[in-house]
């Protein structure tokens, strides 16, 4: 029997280090994940513009990636919140509340949902 | 002192305004959560903006205090039982599942057979 495996570990070639850095790299992929889908900066650009351009309240002509909303959109704080829940909502995320009082401008959200994980 | 009470007075001002906008945010999750159904819920929004719109230029910081304990209250007494969170929020159905496992862990994939490989 030992004989048998001293046999064998001459005759069968042993897999060497090479495969487990490759591993090692694409174990941070994982098979079946649904948390695949990062958005590129542009996508969330241009969604973040159009959910802006659908509040009624706004005049889409002035609406460009750094607007702020109440200096420049002339809105309202209640409607900064409105447009905030209405981000919230298009890419599937929750912002705590803390956070959801700095979002005040379209650079900022755009940021967030960026730098966000889960944002979808 | 007048500097001090009107810098206390806009501190408390700032911090009113905050927490006017905190309610109207979990107000208007909370209209959602009851009216699932967009036109409704459009309706139930517009009525929840006019109640704030109401009570908008009142200077009175005590009345102010009042009517944000009011609202506080009503907000309390309407809250869902089963409010929508995001799945992977803190509450939702995927919160914590699939943790990602600590780096370094490797899986050893003939394990009890390292003899025949």
């Amino acid at each position: 029997m030992a004989l048998r495996t001293a046999v064998l570990r001459h005759l069968r070639v042993p897999v060497t280090g090479s495969n487990q850095s490759q591993i090692g790299f694409l174990g941070s992929i994982r098979a079946f994940s649904s948390h695949d889908d990062h958005l590129s900066k542009q996508e969330v650009v241009d969604r973040v513009l159009d959910v802006v351009k659908c509040f009624p309240k706004v005049d889409p002509a002035k609406v460009t990636p750094d607007v702020h909303f109440q200096k420049d959109l002339g809105l309202d704080s209640l409607d900064t919140v409105e447009i905030v829940m209405a981000i919230e909502e298009e890419f599937k995320l929750e912002i705590p509340d803390k956070e959801a009082e700095k979002v005040d401008s379209c650079p900022l959200a755009i940021e967030y949902v960026f730098n966000h994980p889960m944002s979808s | 002192m007048s500097g001090v009470s009107s810098a206390a007075y806009f501190a408390r001002r700032a911090a009113q305004k905050e927490k006017v906008r905190i309610l109207y945010r979990r107000a208007l999750k909370d209209t959602l959560n009851w009216a699932v159904h967009r036109h409704i819920f459009y309706r139930d929004a517009s009525d929840l903006r006019e109640k704030f719109n109401a009570n908008q230029d009142v200077e009175d910081v005590d009345r102010i205090d009042k009517l944000i304990a009011h609202g506080e209250a009503e907000y309390d007494k309407w809250r869902h039982p089963d409010p929508y969170i995001v799945p992977w929020a803190p509450g939702g159905s995927k919160f914590c599942r699939n943790p990602t496992p600590p780096a370094g862990i490797e899986i050893v994939y003939n394990y009890g057979q390292e003899d025949n490989p």
